[in-house]
């Protein structure tokens, strides 16, 4: 099996460690796509030992109707503490047909309840899907930002209650503007400012609207500064009120990875890390590879020093996953930012398709890049 | 134990099939008394798991769970072809409410325009409103099955008789929409094929 692992996300546990989600299966689309889960320790520095949290089949049962395939997974801290799991699935079709699935553990994530469909949507409640994280509202109840993608493409804000239902829906950009994957940003009690990937025309830039009436009204969408080659983005506002993302910096491609900051609400962005860049015409095979396994061999301890059967299993993954007739394109995508409460940052992001690379960072760090870039 | 909305949606797939299979053996001449015995059994069928999941399941997850509408319509029709009765009065009228709601509402709600009328399905003080109006209006112009229908549907939205949380999905459902659609072309054509006909 040449797997697949995509889509991470991350989540902070109540006792400081860090727990990510992520689909892992021959490919993305496929039946034998699951969800899975490992928890990072801090104080130890290392990955705890991977977990399958669901799959199609356990799912279809618990939903009482068919399930053709699994998608993106999105955890989110309800006000009661318990921890929820939602994601991605499709009955008919290809994600388009997506509508979103939750699931609820009270035990940090050890074990789940069964899972149960949201209807988002009023035709046959296809093409909901989620992204990134929901965020808590002071009454308790959940906003959580969701997009639509059959017949045309738009963001979506819904409010949910403690268990789970909706109790009301926005529409964050009107039908046709190509606004998909949308962040949440709250920078205080009324304003609020979402970025969104962008799928329409050029310039491929994020998208962006904003709330000064704690999200009564939304802006009409505009194009910010952030490129964006029709891929996921994250961002988190920091203590200082400025906005940290992590994205692709340019417009066509995902083959480059950065951090980037806004002190101006998300208006304009300054590079302040290259994480990744492999950008260049598509490299044969053979380049490839051994620029693949130059890189593998320099990587976490796991995967350096896998057994040679591993390797090779790694390698020939990256080859399916990245490698075309016209050649091999490196791919950096779907990152993931979390900022614990202790002030560290914890950044999870596609590597090529066949790993979910992690990157730890400190406030102190994140500030140096930034005086750099000044 | 089965969920109760995961329990409501299979049975409402499962009166789909039967009502279609109520068609088909209709169509074939079947005997009353063995159309009965039939139809039972079909119902039962598709409800029992198969390899985990009933048939009904399969159906459901590419139909999703039925409106209101779509199960008074199918009721309607399965008690026509075991019982005889005649089609409810007010049914054309009821179709034709369909299609002009689906031809307003699923656009919008799909992502034409910025406005998205789902939203007043989660429990809007003047859409419960309107279709109070529309209920009453409804039953003093002689058309009850769309009183009913409308009073059925808000009642199970305030029960949770279905997944969804949205008094719409219990009013509409594509497939409700696309049904009365044909049925009311259908209706014309007839219409216009009669009035030709007559005509010297």
């Amino acid at each position: 099996m040449h797997a697949q692992a995509h889509a991470a996300t991350l989540v902070e546990l109540k006792d400081g460690r860090i727990r990510a989600f992520w689909f892992s299966g021959s490919k993305e689309g496929a039946p034998d796509v699951e969800i899975h889960s490992a928890v990072f320790d801090p104080a130890q520095g290392a990955w705890g030992a991977e977990q399958k949290i669901t799959d199609r089949e356990r799912t279809q049962h618990a939903l009482q109707r068919y399930v053709a395939k699994l998608g993106n997974p999105v955890a989110g801290r309800a006000a009661d503490g318990s921890l929820w799991l939602y994601y991605v699935t499709v009955s008919l079709g290809g994600w388009a047909g997506s509508s979103i699935t939750a699931t609820r553990s009270t035990d940090e994530g050890e074990t789940w309840a069964a899972p149960r469909r949201i209807v988002a949507s009023p035709f046959l409640n296809i093409s909901t899907l989620v992204r990134n994280a929901p965020i808590q509202y002071d009454d308790g109840t959940l906003g959580f930002p969701v997009y639509h993608e059959f017949i045309s493409k738009f963001g979506e804000l819904l409010r949910l209650d403690l268990q789970g239902a909706i109790l009301d829906k926005q529409r964050l950009t009107p039908g046709g503007t190509g606004a998909l994957q949308p962040v949440l940003l709250p920078l205080n009690k009324n304003e609020a400012t979402i970025l969104m990937r962008y799928s329409g025309p050029p310039p491929h830039r994020a998208l962006r609207v904003t709330t000064a009436d704690a999200g009564r009204h939304w802006t009409v969408p505009e194009k910010t500064a952030l490129p964006n080659p029709d891929s996921a983005l994250s961002a988190i506002v920091l203590p200082d009120g400025r906005m940290l993302a992590a994205l692709n910096d340019i417009e066509e491609g995902r083959d480059e990875l950065s951090l980037m900051v806004s002190a101006d609400r998300g208006q304009t962005w300054k590079t302040v890390y290259q994480l990744e860049d492999q950008r260049g015409r598509p490299l044969d095979q053979t380049a490839y590879m051994g620029r693949a396994a130059r890189l593998l061999a320099m990587s976490d301890a796991k995967v350096a020093k896998a057994p040679a059967s591993e390797q090779k299993e790694f390698q020939e993954s990256l080859r399916q996953q990245a490698c075309a007739p016209q050649g091999c394109r490196y791919e950096f995508s779907y990152p993931f930012l979390l900022q614990t409460r202790r002030g560290d940052f914890h950044l999870v992001y596609t590597w090529n398709r066949t790993f979910i690379k992690h990157v730890q960072f400190t406030r102190e760090w994140l500030d140096r890049q930034m005086e750099r870039a000044k | 134990m089965i969920h109760f909305t995961d329990a409501t949606g299979l049975l409402g797939c499962a009166l789909a099939i039967v009502v279609i299979a109520s068609r088909a053996l209709g169509a074939l001449r079947v005997p009353p008394v063995h159309l009965r015995w039939g139809l039972a059994a079909i119902f039962i069928g598709v409800l029992v798991p198969l390899g985990g999941l009933p048939l009904a399941g399969y159906v459901r997850g590419a139909t999703g769970d039925l409106s209101v509408a779509s199960l008074v319509l199918l009721a309607a029709a399965l008690l026509g072809s075991l019982r005889g009765w005649p089609a409810p009065s007010g049914r054309s009228q009821l179709l034709l409410l369909i299609v002009i709601a689906a031809a307003g509402f699923y656009p919008l709600a799909l992502g034409w325009g910025d406005y998205d009328p789902y939203r007043l399905g989660y429990g809007s003080p003047w859409f419960l409103a309107y279709l109070l109006g529309l209920a009453l209006l409804s039953a003093m112009k002689g058309f009850p099955v769309i009183a009913f229908t409308i009073a059925l549907s808000v009642l199970a939205w305030s029960a949770g008789w279905c997944e969804s949380t949205n008094l719409w999905d219990y009013l509409l459902d594509p497939l409700v929409s696309a049904y009365a659609a044909a049925a009311i072309i259908t209706q014309g054509i007839r219409k216009i094929r009669a009035a030709r006909a007559i005509k010297p």
